[in-house]
């Protein structure tokens, strides 16, 4: 029921927009940028949903429709080679709009993080948006990352993969999904996160020197997760996506809803996949189908101006074949799976069948936030993240035991932070924060196997600071961290009678960042980073020990191991010598102190099952460094040119013998090609794209059980246009990967010692915004 | 601005509080690791019963470091013996038969032995429901004296079908090694 009071409102407002509407006399103008060459964009289409009617930007990125009615405005502005906008006003009175269109639609350089956030990017950071995201749907995180320069991704299969950063991943990169460091089993090279990229508004990477804001081991990259900005229309919109492919014959459903009713912003997304064996350019790979299900639920209100609450909910949850032929024994299995040509147990049929070697995953994570402002300049925020990341991991048993899981870890983790954030008149924009967060990874007891990881608490308390400041041509951004870490361990000891031993260990670890940024002319500008970051080593270096059936390996830890410590420089350039031209390097080198990796022992030890090596987690003093180079070519008319190169090279500086598990230098380019509109066909669109792998030679022979694959060069095809259809926007797209059905191996995938890479992949997906 | 800060210094004094509240992890469950394989028994029984030789590797910490415990003996040249393969895990008490679990799941598990010993001939004794080798049962017969190594290797899941399988070449049967075994053999009078 309404009262009186909502009534009389009620019809206020009824009369004034009818008053309004009869009026129709109202004028919307703007002035359309492109948010990269801070140019007016001329030729841009905008058009009104409600009047069913558009113009064009004139030369000056001019536009204007007049006679419009009070009232709700839906407008839609494009640009040829821009994702679209979509912008929702309330009219009540003239408006002039400046709207920022992005022009370089896959990557983009320099972008503040998000609205809010304030920070001035100083760090080099790469950015895929969602539109790039969605036309790799099938793909995991790290594959999907990929495409970004200095990006690669380790793993055991084609989505069973983790991104690696500059050569580091795992314990030593943090993955940041909605502001909270992704807490799961990150030591295992064959574990990937957790995350849908679906479900992500945009991914980015920052190759910065120190990730000061975020708790966590990283020694300098930061994957950033960002969920979408929260809808401002009070009217339900959505979109929905469907994508099939080829290669596994997968299919993925994607859809959201979103609204802002009564000052509550809200957001459903949901994804489905699904694939089954998947195909190199001969054989199918048995048992590498993949499920997987993803729900995010996102909640925002503000009230009374100043209190602002959020509330986000994402569920993951996946069930990943692992390659049949991959499951080995001991040493002599690996050996007689090296000189197959095709895997052992492979079939002449696809199947959608996921059996052992199989893992099966749920991550959740739930975060509530409440932020207040104490005007425009100054605010705090609280946050409280908890996550729940159960990972079960089948094996081949005797006796019926394949029912329970090899490896049942489940860890439950609660963060805690509050951070101010103020904005001084002089210009000096100031971050400080407090962080706790507990870990708690506990051991299922059903695996009837001793347990790789031991139990443990691992809590750690943190504080940070960050400034930064912009004064004429130069940028300045320096902040420090300190965080104190406790652990407590339960293990159970490998000798027999079986015992349980006790540790205790305290670590205080520093970090510190400092970044320079000065712009010599319109045209050139460069960044320098520095940054000192120290990392505990984590549980699985301590404390893990046994046989590791994948790698055949006897893995031992050492709990005498100290701290890495990691002092990164990276400094990098960008030079755009006109509007058609944009050039970028970058180079790094990182030392990094008491480097903790696995060593080979001279020891082969003799087990019921054969004898295995021995590797035990030591310490070295190692040497990281890389060199980065992007051009893009953008002449006046419809055709594109992008190319990227990066070069990395590890060492163990003690021995003087190269480090392993680092990626191969690679060059990519893609030549996109917008064709005029056909009929209703808008912003149709070719892509030719090139990815040439060099060979990883900076590695000694004895340094693996079988040389690393060769060189491999793969070609992508892509073809997409949107149409308009009544209030809808559709949007179609044909993409090819790995166009000649090329056999191949990639050396940081696991699965080359048993099989090639994945053969010709068709993907055709439809897509539909309302 | 006051009350906001009480507030948000109460959030953190609350997080405080959870924060000192567990202290150790409980104690863990220590695994009934009844799948483990800690000892194997190999028994030849000449034919004319007249000799009984015993072969064992015994490693009751598994992966562990302490070196297995390896017993072999030495066969009669010109002899035929009937050999019996047992394994057991020595951890569980009562002692755990695992050849049980093996005879149950014959059609997933085969026996390989490789030798170098000169001479030395060997062939399997039993079947599975498939008519195929299981080779927990098999004959052995020496010739001349010689020495070198014998391997005893199971395999979970081979494919039994593929070729030379049955006649005990592992090469193209892929599985997963449960157990491997090498054992110096000399046949001397």
């Amino acid at each position: 029921m309404l009262n009186l009071k909502q009534l009389f409102f009620f019809l206020v407002f009824f009369a004034a927009s009818s008053l309004f509407a009869q009026d129709c006399q109202l004028k919307v103008s703007g002035i359309i940028y492109d948010i990269k060459s801070q140019l007016a964009i001329a030729d841009a289409n905008v058009y009104s949903h409600e009047r069913r009617q558009g113009t064009i930007s004139n030369s000056e990125g001019f536009f204007e429709i007049n006679n419009l009615c009070a009232g709700e405005l839906h407008l839609l502005i494009s640009h040829i080679g821009c994702s679209p906008r979509s912008v929702f006003i309330h009219l009540t009175a003239d408006t002039n709009l400046v709207i920022w269109l992005d022009h370089s639609n896959e990557v983009l350089n320099e972008v503040a993080v998000s609205v809010g956030r304030q920070s001035q990017a100083l760090e080099p950071q790469k950015t895929l948006k969602a539109e790039s995201i969605r036309e790799n749907a099938a793909s995991d995180l790290a594959t999907v990352l990929k495409d970004l320069n200095g990006v690669a991704s380790i793993g055991n299969g084609a989505k069973i993969s983790k991104p690696m950063v500059q050569g580091l991943f795992g314990n030593r990169l943090s993955l940041v999904n909605n502001g909270v460091v992704h807490s799961g089993q990150q030591w295992g090279n064959d574990h990937a996160p957790e995350i849908d990229p679906l479900m992500a508004g945009s991914l980015s990477v920052l190759k910065g020197s120190a990730a000061i804001e975020y708790m966590g081991s990283s020694l300098g990259s930061v994957i950033l997760v960002e969920p979408r900005t929260m809808p401002t229309d009070p009217h339900v919109h959505g979109a929905a996506q469907y994508l099939f492919e080829s290669n596994g014959r997968g299919q993925v459903v994607n859809a959201q809803i979103e609204q802002k009713a009564a000052g509550l912003s809200w957001r459903f997304a949901g994804s489905l996949k699904k694939n089954g064996d998947q195909k190199t350019a001969t054989y199918y790979l048995r048992n590498t189908g993949r499920e997987e299900a993803n729900a995010v639920l996102q909640l925002e209100k503000r009230y009374a101006k100043k209190w602002q609450s959020k509330l986000y909910y994402s569920l993951n949850s996946s069930k990943l074949g692992l390659l049949r032929g991959s499951q080995i024994g001991n040493l002599s299995d690996l050996q007689l799976a090296l000189e197959q040509a095709e895997p052992f147990f492979t079939e002449d049929d696809f199947s959608y069948r996921i059996a052992s070697p199989r893992q099966e995953v749920q991550h959740h994570l739930l975060k509530v936030s409440q932020l207040y402002s104490l005007d425009k300049n100054r605010g705090f925020e609280f946050n409280y993240a908890w996550q729940l990341n159960s990972r079960q991991e089948f094996d081949l048993r005797r006796a019926d035991r394949g029912d329970f899981p090899a490896l049942s870890l489940s860890e439950n983790s609660h963060f805690w932070e509050l951070k101010y954030h103020s904005q001084s008149a002089k210009g000096w924009h100031w971050q400080s924060g407090l962080q706790y967060n507990l870990r708690d990874n506990y051991n299922v007891p059903e695996t009837g196997i001793l347990p790789l990881v031991p139990d443990y608490i691992n809590r750690e308390w943190g504080t940070y600071f960050r400034a930064n400041k912009q004064w004429q041509s130069w940028a300045i951004d320096f902040g420090a961290r300190a965080d104190y870490i406790l652990q407590n361990v339960a293990a159970i000891s490998i000798t027999v009678p079986r015992e349980v031993l006790r540790y205790r260990n305290e670590f205080l670890n520093p970090k510190a960042s400092f970044a320079l940024s000065y712009q010599f002319s319109k045209n050139l500008k460069t960044n320098l980073n520095l940054g000192y970051s120290q990392r505990n080593p984590a549980i699985n270096e301590l404390y893990s020990n046994g046989l590791h059936q994948g790698v055949s390996g006897i893995e031992e830890g050492d709990p005498n191991l100290r701290e890495e410590h990691s002092f990164k420089s990276s400094i990098d350039l960008s030079y755009q010598p006109n509007e058609h031209w944009n050039f970028e390097a970058l180079a790094f080198i990182q030392p990094i102190t008491n480097f903790i990796y696995l060593q080979p022992q001279d020891e082969l030890r003799l087990t019921i099952r054969g004898a295995f090596p021995v590797f035990k987690y030591e310490q070295r003093n190692a040497l990281l460094r890389g060199l980065e180079l992007q051009a893009n070519f953008d002449p006046t008319g419809p055709l594109r040119v992008d190319a990227n190169f990066s070069y990395l090279r590890g060492d163990n500086r003690e021995e003087e013998i190269p480090l392993v598990f680092m990626p191969a230098n690679r060059i990519f380019a893609a030549l996109n090609y917008q064709l005029p509109s056909w009929g209703a066909w808008e912003k149709l669109e070719l892509q030719v794209s090139n990815r040439f792998v060099f060979e990883q030679k900076h590695l000694l022979a004895s340094q693996d059980f079988v040389a690393p694959p060769p060189s491999y060069n793969l070609v992508g095809l892509k073809a997409s246009a949107e149409r308009q259809i009544a209030n809808n926007r559709w949007h179609f797209f044909v993409k090819a990967d790995n166009l000649f059905n090329v056999a191949y191996r990639e050396y940081l995938n696991r699965q080359r010692y048993f099989a090639e890479d994945l053969g010709i992949n068709i993907s055709i997906g439809l897509g539909l915004k309302f | 601005m006051k009350t906001t800060f009480k507030l948000f210094a109460a959030m953190f004094a609350f997080t405080a509080l959870v924060a000192c509240s567990e202290d150790e992890p409980e104690t863990p469950v220590i695994p009934n690791e009844e799948e483990l394989i800690t000892t194997l028994k190999w028994q030849l029984v000449s034919q004319d019963e007249q000799d009984t030789l015993n072969f064992l590797f015994r490693d009751l910490d598994g992966d562990g470091g302490n070196a297995p415990l390896v017993e072999t003996s030495d066969l009669k040249p010109n002899t035929s013996y009937n050999a019996r393969v047992s394994l057991q895990n020595e951890l569980e008490n009562p002692v755990e038969d695992i050849t049980l679990e093996v005879a149950a799941e014959a059609e997933d598990h085969q026996f390989f032995y490789e030798s170098s010993v000169s001479g030395l001939s060997l062939s399997y004794a039993d079947s599975d429901l498939n008519g195929k080798p299981v080779g927990i049962l098999s004959t052995i017969t020496t010739t001349d004296e010689s020495s070198g190594n014998l391997t005893i290797t199971l395999l979970h899941l081979p494919n039994k079908f593929a070729n030379g399988v049955e006649a005990g070449d592992r090469t193209a049967a892929g599985g997963e090694t449960d157990i491997s075994v090498s054992f110096t053999v000399n046949v001397k009078p």
